[in-house]
């Protein structure tokens, strides 16, 4: 049988082409499906239209290395303006050219209320206030228009609503995914996007921070932060999981988000094999991949400005009296050099075990045998759990063991152990031997005393509320006290927490088979150690060598190699070693004391000490690893830059390097694509040989080369022209909304819906329903709820709590409903849990951070409408929008359903309009006297009657005007970037 | 005022959506603008906002055998060996170490793979004309059995719960990727003018490790997506009125909110007002479908009995029951996640209890299917993501995740009635006759449905993506003969 569903040729994403079947409707009947069942005209109309691309036959003859996107973008000459002075900048004159050529006319300026209302949605993602509509419309002088952009160009809510298109392509969320998702704290690096934007930090500085920015030279904390845009990918904490598997599903995750965010091509399609249509090898893909593979996935501490700058006071004045002790006794470097030498006497040998089998007895949690054969804890946390170690040794009088534990990038604050501050508990530290040749009869070895480098007091570390949880940390000799009610713990305080730690069990006979001996430990603990290694020695009466593992490992370099931080470090090992120091010591002990905590966390990245050797993947699967890559990029586009640098940030000054076909074509595409609801690239993800014909070729890299090059002076004010800089975002933003394309009102010409129903000529401005965190924002806004703070962590909106329990959610989830202020904060600070996407966002096509994702869908459906109607915040809005109406709008309903209108949609109503409402008014009176309804519960929610309604306002009035709310809160225009 | 009643409106409404001249009357735009911009926008490139109905029904590649799906989604993994896998060899095995050569390359997710095998813990028998083998915990499966085709032979390539999850219902172990669900509504449109096309319960004593996006629609559009709904209360989200809106309150609402659209639609010609109009006509309509969609109050006894429904209890019962009869109103696909297999321990106990929460409702589906002509064209499907290991885990009461090897059942829709299709080895550990990847079964779903899943697919990122992606083939030995016709 025939197949209906061939794909048309030069189309898009349609594959299908829907023919209704007859006697029956779709879910989301549309006009469109009903104009369709009208004329079943032939499909042939597109060819003729300007707006269909040019036929992709021709492009498909040539080589795919000269596809026009892999070139670098060249500035077309700008065209003359013509005669009609429409133009005000080049983008109008791209854009009139080609209308002329399609024999169209751009339309009129939009009315000037329903521009500003335009320019504050695009800017803001905050409609007018009526305050600032006043302002406008009697701003008659020059410029005022221009004076408007500027402002909300000035706005921190500007950041707010760009911030918002950057998190979608970076996957942002609040919640790690997969079975566990649970929460994160991310924000941090969702305040960095916004701040960068708002300061107009350049583009190629916005990316190079986001790859990079702990390699840049005096790299600060916010630079760590913004490194969270490769660390927004999912963690899976699933029982028995293998974290190198799914270490790697996140690695294909950072490679499409560069493809998609960045490069603006398919980088992805060439994981599994070469790339089917861009010239991009499997090679190529692995070469890019090296880069970023040579990471740890690092935890950072983050501090508060006030932390910041305790912490380095603390740290200068340590210096400071080190400096005063090197004055105070000039021999302090002979003296120190002999201590050198006398602590690398007679040092015990140990000899590092090699785990055989290792892991968790209940195999949920896993362990990595690393180069150094210690083990790294990764995939699922355990709290309260037990690590075992099988190893075999030959040594026949082993005397100790000894326990190192280790710091490790990938571990919380670096580590040792993986509780939230880096830390851990060993309840217990047991060791079974057999011979080896009967490995499994194990017996065990009493451990007679063990020793640590680092002894806490007793401290309670449990929860001491409740007496079955309660546990206490301290020193090592708790590990073998036989109660697992008591830890050995290392929590030095603030600053010095994160160290690596040693102890050593001394046995009580000396221990070893002739033939052998099997070695089995287990690590009862409750926060798990994260990494660490074992060692046995035959050393008489061993103990825990005092000196930290950093200390010694400085030691073994000579001196006269060691670099001035190294040498400094000795010195601070040192000193606290000399009793005449004491008074030093203490001043410098009770400074640490002054240690700021950190006020949070973020994921961020870390260079690894040691390169990670990438493979490439046979067809994309980590179990097959293939030859080894050296770190490259595609060739078929620029080349990387000699540089003596790290190569993941000369990776990243690659990526936004002037010559980089496709960077800027990409992000000025993507900016087009969110005022004009698509971009001059329909395919946006994809500039690559796939992807559609640009409707404005020239226009696209006239903007390209503008954008990474300002010549325009813009206008910002009517006095003063101002240069930009290279790579402004707020450049390329203020020549869109100042170009007279913009400007076109967006009425729907009949003439013009035939030629151009996609308005991809732009001869009318563009009209969209907004993004869904903006749909809840304007609801916000218009009725006075709206809190405008900045920052801070996500807030949990309102939501139905069932989705948070079985069985809508596999863990259960604490989202605890934000009362007061919080609650109506803008929807772009609403916690995004992955596997819970937030209701009221998903049915508006918010994206939930899965992957990344530059163009969402806009659609328009029955649950959208129910949502508005009647979700919670909604209604909430439709109650406050009418109190503040009784309240400030007037006496008269003339007046109020004015003033009502007004706030929602920013536009006095018409007649007609003023007409209808009254009429809704007139009606709900009647009805609410007529005595149905319970009006107190209609108005507030409540079972209570309103308070502080103003004079002569009565509840059946709240309840009324609720009802009229709800409906301007609902109309079509009110969601609508006119 | 004379009001209309919610009935008298539903059926003005309707006979206006039949006629389909309203818009056009009332609306005061150009007909010829807006018809011929529809064709432009069906057809054209990348089209952004897509006013087109993308759920209006469409005909697939061919003709179909099913037209809708139930998939009964048995998350966390049943035991093949307890219910489906009759290994009376692995009794004999049972406490001994499995065979080295068996464990080659093999992957375990908690357990040391070298541990003790677990004899079967269930008495088997043979039921039915086809004589298929089925445990004892499945009686009421066992009463169908003739009706449903069994496969031995299931394999899959993850084996942690959220990854396999995600890989058994959107072809991919990355997330991301648009569900079966999404595909099929994406492909079929929808046959219901008051109902979501593609609509999800969850039931048992978990969430499904995959969360949402295990009918997620992806890259599709949005429309595509699963709807969760709830099996007792308002079953959609939001979909009652706010306290104190009674229906005449809401009617007028909607009507002033449709003329003040009305004008302005007729000001900005913009159909996409047009669209939203219909968009709250039907968020009407679905206030007094739905809740009569769960008012089971009329659903006779001996049905409520068949399934063991309880109204008013969220039961995977009552969700059948329920599944049933959003199809009859013509929902595409209906999915329900029962999340209670993954015995890793207590397997005795609580596989036995999971059975008897979805075994009776399980076969009383296909029952009440049968008896109303829908089964022929209804596809059901029960399964999980992979299969548990016969080696032990945890004592002796639990068996680990294993993906070489599993089972499932399909009936209705073009599925060769009483068949048991493909073996495992005698420890069902490897599928060793006729085994069917994930893959393999989507080929065979979409193919029911109607696709050639080759051609299936959605352009995005520049490539044509499909559920299989590179990979499926058709089970044509699960098919009916006439269901092998394209």
């Amino acid at each position: 049988m025939n197949s209906t569903l061939e794909k048309p040729r030069t189309r898009g994403p349609i594959a299908l082409r829907a023919r209704p079947w007859p006697a029956s409707i779709g879910f989301a009947v549309s006009l469109a499906l009903v104009a369709a069942a009208i004329l079943e005209a032939s499909s042939s109309v597109t060819e003729n239209t300007a707006a269909a691309p040019s036929s992709r036959g021709k492009e498909m003859s040539t080589p795919k290395e000269n596809h026009w996107a892999f070139k670098s973008p060249s500035r077309p000459s700008v065209l003359v303006p013509g005669p009609s002075g429409w133009a005000k900048n080049p983008i109008d004159q791209f854009i009139l050219e080609k209308l002329k050529r399609e024999g169209l006319r751009p339309s009129p300026e939009a009315d000037r209320i329903v521009l500003l209302r335009r320019l504050s949605l695009d800017l803001t993602g905050l409609p007018p206030t009526p305050e600032e509509a006043d302002a406008f419309l009697s701003d008659r002088s020059e410029g005022a228009y221009e004076r408007q952009a500027e402002r909300l160009l000035n706005s921190p809510h500007f950041g707010e609503r760009w911030a918002r298109d950057w998190l979608d392509a970076a996957r942002y969320a609040d919640s790690n995914g997969y079975e566990k998702d649970r929460a994160r704290e991310m924000w941090h690096y969702r305040d960095w996007v916004v701040e960068a934007i708002n300061q107009d930090l350049p583009y190629d500085q916005f990316i190079i921070k986001q790859f990079a920015g702990d390699l840049l030279p005096g790299s600060t904390q916010r630079d760590l932060i913004a490194t969270g845009f490769l660390r927004n990918s999912m963690i899976n904490e699933e029982g028995a999981i293998d974290p190198e598997q799914f270490r790697m599903d996140a690695m294909f995750d950072r490679m499409e988000a560069v493809g998609k965010g960045v490069l603006g091509l398919t980088v992805q399609c060439a994981q599994c094999h070469n790339h089917k249509y861009d010239p991009l090898s499997q090679e190529d893909y692995y070469r890019m991949f090296s880069y970023l593979n040579d990471v740890d996935e690092f935890t950072a501490p983050i501090y508060s400005d006030e932390e910041l700058s305790r912490r380095d006071r603390v740290l200068s004045e340590i210096k400071a009296i080190e400096r005063e002790i090197q004055s105070r006794f000039p021999d302090w470097a002979s003296r120190l050099k002999s201590w050198e030498a006398s602590v690398q006497k007679d040092l015990p040998e140990w000899i590092v075990l090699e785990p055989r089998e290792y892991g968790a007895p209940d195999g949920l949690s896993k362990l990595q045998l690393q180069k150094d054969h210690s083990l790294l804890a990764g995939g699922h946390r355990f709290i309260g759990g037990t690590w075992f170690v099988k190893a075999k040794t030959a040594m026949t009088n082993i005397t100790a063991v000894r326990l190192e534990v280790l710091n490790d990038g990938n571990l919380p604050m670096r580590g040792p152990g993986r509780g939230d501050n880096g830390l851990f508990h060993l309840r217990e530290f047991t060791l079974k031997a057999a011979p080896a040749t009967s490995p499994t009869n194990l017996v065990s070895v009493k451990i007679s005393a063990a020793t640590a480098d680092f002894e806490e007091s007793q401290n309670p570390a449990g929860d001491p509320e409740k007496e079955k949880e309660k546990t206490f940390g301290g020193p090592v000799r708790f590990a073998i006290d036989g109660n697992s009610k008591t830890s050995w713990t290392v929590d030095a305080g603030p600053g010095r927490r994160n160290a690596a730690r040693k102890a050593v069990f001394q046995l009580s006979t000396n221990l070893g088979f002739g033939e052998g001996t099997e070695l089995r430990f287990d690590l009862a603990c409750q926060d798990e150690v994260g990494r660490f290694r074992l060692s046995v020695t035959g050393a008489s009466d061993p103990v825990a060598d005092p000196l930290p593992k950093l200390a010694r490992e400085i030691l073994d370099i000579p001196s006269d190699r060691r670099t001035a931080e190294q040498a400094a470090a000795v010195f601070s090992q040192w000193r606290t070693t000399v009793p005449e120091f004491a008074k030093f010591n203490d001043r410098i002990e009770a400074l640490w004391k002054q240690f700021p905590e950190r006020s949070g966390q973020t994921f961020a990245l870390s260079a690894r000490p040691e390169p990670r050797v990438t493979s490439l993947l046979k067809r994309g699967d980590w179990l097959q690893p293939g030859p080894a890559v050296e770190s490259g990029v595609p060739s078929f586009l620029h080349p990387l830059r000699p540089s003596a640098e790290p190569g993941r940030l000369r990776l990243a000054r690659w990526f936004v390097d002037k010559k980089a076909p496709t960077t800027a074509r990409a992000f000025v595409n993507r900016v087009w694509q969110s005022y004009f609801g698509t971009g001059i690239v329909a395919t946006s993800e994809d500039l690559g040989v796939q992807s559609e014909a640009p409707s404005h070729p020239e226009l696209l890299d006239w903007l390209a080369c503008e954008f990474m090059e300002p010549t325009i002076k813009a206008r910002r004010t009517l006095e003063s022209p101002v240069e930009s800089l290279p790579w402004s975002v707020k450049h390329l933003h203020r020549l869109i909304v100042l170009s007279a394309t913009y400007r076109q009102s967006s009425r729907v010409r009949p003439e013009l819906y035939a030629k151009d129903a996609f308005n991809r000529l732009l001869a009318r401005g563009a009209r969209l329903r907004v993004d869904g965190e903006i749909v809840r924002d304007i609801a916000l806004a218009a009725s006075g709820l709206l809190n405008t703070n900045l920052g801070g962590p996500s807030i949990y909106a309102p939501a139905p709590a069932f989705l948070f329990v079985a069985p809508s959610s596999y863990m259960s989830f604490p989202w605890k409903d934000a009362t007061g202020p919080d609650r109506y904060r803008r929807a772009f600070y609403t916690f995004r849990r992955r596997s819970t996407p937030y209701p009221m966002l998903q049915t508006f096509d918010t994206p939930n951070g899965d992957a990344s994702c530059v163009r969402r869908v806009r659609s328009n459906t029955p649950l959208q409408a129910l949502t508005a109607l009647n979700e919670t915040l909604f209604v909430e809005c439709a109650q406050a929008l009418a109190k503040q109406t009784l309240v400030h709008g007037g006496h008269t309903d003339a007046e109020r359903v004015r003033y009502a209108f007004r706030r929602v949609v920013s536009r006095w109503p018409t007649a007609a309009e003023r007409k209808e409402l009254l009429g809704l008014l007139t009606r709900q009176r009647r009805h609410m006297a007529d005595g149905w309804v319970n009006v107190a519960e209609l108005g507030t929610g409540a079972n209570s009657p309103p308070a502080n309604l103003p004079k002569g306002a009565t509840p059946a009035d709240l309840a009324s005007y609720t009802v009229l709310s709800r409906v301007l809160l609902n109309l079509d225009e009110a969601i609508t970037k006119e | 005022m004379n009001p209309m009643t919610r009935q008298e409106h539903f059926a003005r409404e309707h006979r206006r959506d039949v006629t389909r001249r309203w818009f056009f009357k009332e609306c005061g735009v150009g007909l010829g603008a807006i018809a011929l911009g529809t064709l432009l926008k069906e057809s054209a490139s990348a089209s952004p906002a897509g006013t087109a109905d993308p759920l209006a029904p469409k005909r697939p590649h061919f003709v179909p055998k099913a037209k809708r799906v139930i998939y009964l989604f048995m998350a966390g993994a049943p035991s093949h060996l307890e219910l489906f896998d009759n290994k009376p060899e692995l009794t004999k095995w049972n406490g001994k170490l499995p065979p080295a050569d068996l464990l080659k390359g093999y992957r375990s997710a908690f357990i040391n793979p070298n541990s003790s095998l677990l004899g079967p813990k269930f008495k088997f028998a043979k039921h039915g004309q086809s004589g298929a083998e089925l445990s004892e915990l499945l009686p009421h499966l066992a009463s169908i059995v003739d009706d449903v085709a069994i496969v031995k032979s299931m394999h899959t390539h993850a084996f942690n719960h959220a990854p396999a999850q995600i890989l058994m219902n959107t072809g991919s172990t990355q997330f991301g990727r648009p569900s079966l669900g999404a595909w099929s509504t994406y492909g079929l449109g929808s046959e219901s003018s008051s109902l979501p096309a593609y609509v999800v319960f969850n039931t048992g004593t978990n969430g499904t490790s995959g969360g949402a996006s295990n009918w997620g629609c992806g890259f599709l559009p949005t429309v595509h997506q699963g709807v969760a709904f709830r099996n007792t209360g308002d079953p959609v989200l939001y979909l009652s009125n706010p306290k104190g809106v009674d229906d005449f309150i809401q009617r007028d609402s909607l009507t002033t909110l449709k003329r003040l659209n009305q004008q302005r639609l007729g000001l900005v010609g913009d159909p996409e007002i047009a669209t939203r109009i219909a968009s709250y006509e039907m968020a009407y309509r679905m206030q007094s479908s739905a809740p009569e969609l769960m008012d089971l109050s009329h659903e006779p006894k001996h049905v409520l009995d068949l399934y063991g429904a309880e109204p008013g209890k969220g039961t995977f019962a009552t969700s059948c029951l329920l599944a049933r009869r959003l199809v009859e109103r013509g929902v595409r696909f209906v999915q329900i996640f029962h999340e209670a297999w993954d015995q890793h321990g207590n397997l005795t106990k609580e596989i036995a209890r999971n059975c008897r929460d979805t075994d009776q409702a399980s076969a009383a589906l296909i029952k009440d299917l049968k008896q109303r002509g829908l089964l022929e064209d209804t596809l059901v499907i029960w399964g999980g993501e992979f299969g548990r290991t016969p080696m032990v885990q945890g004592g002796d009461d639990g068996r680990d995740h294993h993906p070489n090897c599993f089972s499932i059942w399909l009936a209705g829709g073009g599925i060769r009635p009483g068949i048991t299709l493909g073996e495992s080895d005698e420890f069902g550990f490897n599928a060793t006759r006729d085994p069917v990847h994930v893959h393999d079964l989507h080929a065979s779903l979409l193919h029911l449905l109607g696709f050639n899943h080759e051609k299936l697919t959605y352009r995005f990122q520049g490539r044509e993506f499909r559920l299989t992606d590179v990979h499926g083939e058709v089970v044509s030995k699960l098919l009916q003969k006439a269901a092998l016709r394209t």
